[in-house]
C-alpha cells in the first residue's frame, strides 16, 4: 500500500463507483424484492391489525423489538469504532472507519422503524413528538420509549453528521473526475470543497468534537433502550445490569457486523489491498474481547439470579436454560462464544475468513440473545395461569427478512455512490503517522523534510 | 375527601360460575374473539375467573380467584404509557384514554397482573348482536389497550345523580357488573375512603390480602381467601 | 461578483510544496493573497500552518449548553402540563432522572448541532464557485497561489514557483463584472 501514489489509490478507490455489473443488478433486484415483500407485510398488518402477527398475552413484544433492540446495537459499529480510534489515534483506523460509520446510519435508520412498525395504531407515532396540541397533552417523559425517541433522534442526527461530513472531501474528489450528471450532482453534494488548509482544519476539528460527544450519546441511546425493559416489573428484566449488559453487547454485535462488511467488501470491490489480514486481526482481538465481556456479563447475571433462587426469576431462568427455550440458549451460547472464542483466539485462525465466520456467528448470536431477553421473561411473568408461549407468524418473519436485505441492498447503493473507504483520510494516514513517530522521538529537532 | 374506590373478593363465595365474566362483557361492549384467537391467548376478559386445582382426585380441592384491573396506587402501567393513555385520576382509578393510546402495549407488559388487553383486531359484533352494544361506554378499535375501569360510566352516573339530588352516594349504591351479577354476592365495590363502608369493613378483616402485594403495586382490590394464603399448601 | 485572476503552481509533493511556499514567502507576498489546495490534509507541513485556531469547541460547548437549557425547560414544562396541569390523582408531576435524561441527550445534539453549523460557516460553505480552484488538485497536486497579482509581479511569481520544483504553473484571468 505504501509503495501506492495518491492517484492510484484515488483509482482503486473510486473505481466501484464506476459501472454496474449483471451480478449487481441480479442481487439488488433481488434484495429489493424481499424488502418490498416485507413493506407489503407491514402494510397488510396495519390494514388487518396486528393479529396478523404472532402476538398475544403476555407476550405482547416479540420479533419487531427483537429487530429494534438488535438494529439499534449494531449501530454502535461506527461510532464505537470510528469515534474511539480516532481519539485512540490508533493508525489503522483509516480504511475502516466509513465502513462502519455507514453500518451506523443505516442500522439506526432500519432499527427506528421498528417503533412505529410494532404499533397497535402507527398512524398516530406522532403522539410521541412533544408538540402543542389542541388537547394540552404532551408526551409522558416518564416513559423509557420517550426517552428512545429524544436519544434514537439525538444519535440519528450525530451519526448521519459524523458520516457526512468527511464525506464532503471524497465527494469533490469524484466531482472532479465526474461528468455530465454525475458531475451535477457530485458538484452539489460537495458543498464547493476545495481543500484549502482552513477548510481542512475545521474539518478535523468538526470530526475531533463529534468523536467526543458521539461516544457518550452511543453509550446512552443503549441504555436507554435496555431500560425500556429493566424499568418494568418484569422477572428478569428488572435487573440493574442491564444498561452495561447492553452497551457490551451492542458493541459486541457492531464490531462483528463491521467485520463482516469488510470481509465482503474486500471480496466483491477488490480492495485486498487497502482492507488489509491486520485490519481484520485487529478487530478480530477487539471482537475476542468483546466476547469475554459478554460472557461475563451473562455469567454475572444468571449467577445472581440463580443464588437469588426468587420464584418468578427461577421460573424464567430454568425455561431459558432448560425448557422450552433451550435449544434457542444454547445456540445462542454457541454463536456468541463457543464458535468465536477459538476462532479469534488462535492467531492461526484469526484470519480474514476465520474473523468473518466469527462475526457471521455472532450477529446471529446476538439477535437470539435480544429474543432471549424479551419472549421468555414476558412469557412467564408472576401468575402463572397467564404463562404463555410465542410463534411468529409469516408477516413478522417476511418483516425480519427484509430488514436485513435492505440493510445489504443500502450498503450496495451506499458503495456504489460513495468510496467506502475514506479516500483522503487514507492518503492523509500515510504521511502523518511517520511524522508523528519522528516527532515522539526527537521533539527538538522537528524538520519537514 | 374525594372517593377512593375499591373492591373486596371474598374467595370462599366464590363459586366459578363466571357470571361475572359475562356482565363484564355486556356491559363494556367487549367483543369475543372466536376460538381461534381465544386459543392465541387473545381474549378479552377484563375480569377473568383463575382456576387452581390442589391435591389428587377424590380430595381435590378447586380455588377460584377472579382477577381484574387492581387499580393499582403505584400503578407499573402508568409511568411507562408515552402518551399518557394510562393515567391515575383522582378518585384513586387507573384510567384508560382510548384516544390517547397509540399501542405500544408497555403497559401490558408491565402490568405484573396481566389485566390489560390488546385489540389485535377490530372487535366484531354479528348482526343483531350490535344492538346490544351499551351507550355509555365506546367502542375500541384495533390497535388499543383496554381493561376494566371499574364501570367507570356506573360511578360517574351516579355521582353525577347524586350531585343533581343534592345528596351523598349510599354506601352499595354503585355497583360495577361484575359485582352486580355474582350469585353469592362475593364481590363488593365501594369507597375505601370511607372507613365506615363494607368494602373498608372487609378490608380490615383478617383474611384480606392482597395479590402480588409485595411488589408495591399497592392495588385496590382486597382478597379474602379461604383461609390464608400463608396456611394453604404452596403450589 | 468579479472572480479575481491568480497564478498558481501545481506541485506533485509535499516538500516542494513547502519551497515553493517559502519562494512566495520571500518574495514579499502578503499572506492573506497565499492561496493553499489540497486532496487531502497536510497538517504537519508549513504551507498548511494557517487559520488553525478556531473558536469551534468553545461554541459547540456553548451549543451544548443552549442545548440542555432547551431540554431542561421541555422536560419541566411538558410535565408541569403547561397550559394544563394533567390529572394524575396525587402521584407526582415532576421527575428528576427523566427531565436528567432529556436535557442529557439535547445537550449532546445542541453541541453537535452547534459544531456543523459552525463548521460550515466558518469555511464559507457551500459556495459553489470558489474563487479559485483546479481539478488537477484531485489528482494529488498541491495548488500554491497567489490571488490577484499585480501584473508587475506576475513573472517574478511564476519563476519562483517554477524554481521551487512546481510541474506547472498556470494563470487563471479575473472577469470582468458585466
Amino acid at each position: 500500500m505504501t509503495a501506492k501514489t495518491p492517484e492510484q489509490i484515488t483509482n482503486d478507490l473510486l473505481r466501484p463507483l464506476s459501472g454496474i455489473s449483471a451480478r449487481y443488478v441480479f442481487w439488488a433486484a433481488l434484495l429489493a424484492g424481499i424488502a418490498v415483500a416485507a413493506l407489503c407485510a407491514f402494510l397488510y398488518q396495519v390494514y388487518s391489525g396486528l393479529g396478523v402477527s404472532g402476538l398475544r398475552s403476555p407476550v405482547f413484544w416479540g420479533f419487531y423489538i427483537t429487530n429494534f433492540v438488535f438494529w439499534i446495537g449494531l449501530s454502535h459499529a461506527g461510532t464505537l469504532i470510528s469515534a474511539i480510534l480516532r481519539l485512540a489515534n490508533a493508525t489503522w483506523r483509516r480504511p475502516v472507519t466509513r465502513c462502519a460509520e455507514v453500518i451506523t446510519v443505516f442500522a439506526l435508520s432500519i432499527g427506528a422503524t421498528f417503533p412505529i412498525i410494532h404499533l397497535g395504531r402507527p398512524w398516530l407515532a406522532f403522539f410521541l413528538f412533544p408538540y402543542p396540541s389542541e388537547r394540552g397533552l404532551w408526551p409522558n417523559i416518564r416513559s423509557p420509549l420517550l426517552w428512545d425517541f429524544f436519544a434514537i433522534n439525538t444519535y440519528l442526527i450525530s451519526s448521519v453528521t459524523f458520516l457526512l461530513l468527511p464525506m464532503v472531501p471524497d465527494f469533490a474528489l469524484v466531482r472532479d473526475r465526474a461528468a455530465g450528471w454525475k458531475k451535477k450532482i457530485y458538484s452539489a453534494l460537495a458543498l464547493g470543497w476545495t481543500g484549502t488548509p482552513k477548510q481542512w482544519h475545521r474539518l478535523e476539528t468538526a470530526m475531533h468534537i463529534m468523536a467526543i460527544a458521539v461516544i457518550p450519546v452511543a453509550v446512552s441511546v443503549h441504555s436507554i433502550v435496555s431500560w425500556d425493559f429493566a424499568m418494568a416489573p418484569v422477572p428478569m428484566w428488572h435487573s440493574t445490569i442491564f444498561a452495561p449488559y447492553f452497551v457490551a453487547g451492542a458493541i459486541f454485535s457492531g464490531i462483528a457486523a463491521l467485520i463482516l462488511a469488510m470481509a465482503l467488501l474486500r471480496k466483491l470491490l477488490h480492495l485486498e489491498e487497502y482492507l488489509l489480514p491486520i485490519h481484520f486481526e485487529n478487530l478480530g482481538k477487539l471482537l475476542l474481547v468483546m466476547s469475554l465481556l459478554w460472557f461475563y456479563f451473562v455469567f454475572a447475571e444468571r449467577l445472581t439470579t440463580w443464588y437469588g433462587n426468587e420464584p418468578s426469576e427461577m421460573a424464567v431462568f430454568w425455561v431459558t436454560q432448560h425448557g422450552s427455550y433451550a435449544p434457542l440458549f444454547w445456540a445462542m451460547v454457541s454463536c456468541n462464544f463457543l464458535i468465536p472464542f477459538p476462532l479469534l483466539a488462535i492467531k492461526k485462525l484469526r484470519t480474514i475468513t476465520g474473523t468473518a465466520i466469527a462475526s457471521f456467528t455472532v450477529v446471529i448470536g446476538m439477535w437470539l440473545e435480544r429474543f432471549l431477553i424479551i419472549v421468555p421473561s414476558l412469557s412467564h411473568k408472576y401468575l402463572p395461569y397467564r404463562w404463555g408461549t410465542y410463534r411468529p407468524t409469516w408477516v413478522e418473519i417476511t418483516i425480519t427478512a427484509g430488514t436485513f436485505c435492505t440493510m445489504v441492498l443500502l450498503y450496495m447503493i451506499f458503495s456504489k455512490i460513495v468510496p467506502v473507504i475514506s479516500v483522503w483520510e487514507l492518503k492523509a494516514g500515510r504521511h502523518e503517522e511517520p511524522h508523528a513517530l519522528r516527532l515522539a522521538r526527537q521533539p527538538d529537532q522537528v524538520e519537514a523534510d | 375527601m374525594a372517593h377512593q374506590w375499591g373492591m373486596a373478593i371474598d374467595l370462599d363465595r366464590c363459586n366459578g360460575c363466571e357470571a361475572c365474566v359475562v356482565a363484564c362483557h355486556a356491559e363494556n361492549n367487549i367483543s369475543t374473539v372466536g376460538e381461534e384467537q381465544a386459543a392465541l391467548s387473545r381474549a378479552k376478559h377484563w375480569i377473568r375467573v383463575e382456576r387452581y386445582y390442589e391435591g389428587e382426585f377424590p380430595d381435590v380441592r378447586v380455588k377460584f380467584t377472579p382477577v381484574l384491573c387492581q387499580q393499582c396506587d403505584a400503578a407499573p402501567c402508568e409511568p411507562v404509557c408515552p402518551t399518557f393513555a394510562s393515567y391515575h385520576t383522582s378518585e384513586g382509578l387507573n384510567g384508560q384514554v382510548y384516544n390517547r393510546c397509540i399501542g405500544t402495549r408497555y403497559c401490558a407488559n408491565a402490568c405484573p397482573y396481566v389485566v390489560r388487553y390488546f385489540n389485535f383486531y377490530n372487535p366484531i359484533w354479528e348482526k343483531p348482536l350490535q344492538l346490544q352494544l351499551n351507550p355509555d361506554v365506546s367502542v375500541r378499535e384495533e390497535g388499543v389497550m383496554e381493561k376494566c375501569t371499574f364501570c367507570v360510566q356506573r360511578i360517574k352516573a351516579r355521582e353525577i345523580q347524586a350531585a343533581a339530588e343534592k345528596r351523598e352516594l349510599r354506601d352499595g349504591e354503585i355497583q360495577p357488573a361484575c359485582v352486580q351479577s355474582c350469585p353469592t354476592r362475593a364481590m363488593v365495590f365501594g369507597d375505601l375512603g370511607d372507613p365506615e363502608s363494607e368494602v373498608s369493613r372487609l378490608a380490615r378483616s383478617s383474611r384480606a390480602t392482597k395479590l402480588l402485594g409485595e411488589l408495591g403495586t399497592r392495588p385496590k382490590v382486597n382478597y379474602l381467601p379461604r383461609d390464608s394464603w400463608h396456611d394453604s399448601e404452596n403450589a | 461578483m468579479p472572480i479575481p485572476g491568480a497564478i498558481y503552481g501545481l506541485f506533485s509533493d509535499p516538500s516542494s510544496a513547502e519551497r515553493g511556499m517559502d519562494a512566495l514567502s520571500r518574495a514579499g507576498i502578503r499572506p492573506d493573497r497565499i492561496v493553499v489546495m489540497s486532496a487531502e490534509p497536510f497538517d504537519e507541513y508549513s504551507f498548511s500552518k494557517m487559520d488553525e485556531a478556531t473558536p469551534m469547541p468553545w461554541l459547540a460547548a456553548i451549543g451544548g449548553i443552549v442545548g440542555g437549557t432547551c431540554g431542561f425547560l421541555l422536560a419541566r414544562l411538558t410535565q408541569e402540563g403547561y397550559p394544563f396541569p394533567l390529572i394524575t390523582g396525587g402521584m407526582p408531576l415532576l421527575a428528576a432522572w427523566p427531565t436528567g435524561i432529556v436535557t442529557y441527550e439535547l445537550t449532546m445534539l445542541g453541541a453537535v448541532l452547534t459544531t456543523v453549523v459552525t463548521l460550515l460557516i466558518t469555511t464559507r460553505l457551500p459556495n459553489w464557485k470558489p474563487k479559485l480552484y483546479d481539478p488537477e488538485v484531485a489528482n494529488g497536486k498541491i495548488l500554491i497561489g497567489v490571488l490577484e497579482p499585480s501584473d508587475a509581479t506576475r513573472t517574478e511569481i511564476e519563476g519562483r514557483l517554477l524554481a521551487a520544483g512546481a510541474e506547472q504553473v498556470k494563470t487563471t484571468v479575473g472577469d470582468v463584472a458585466s
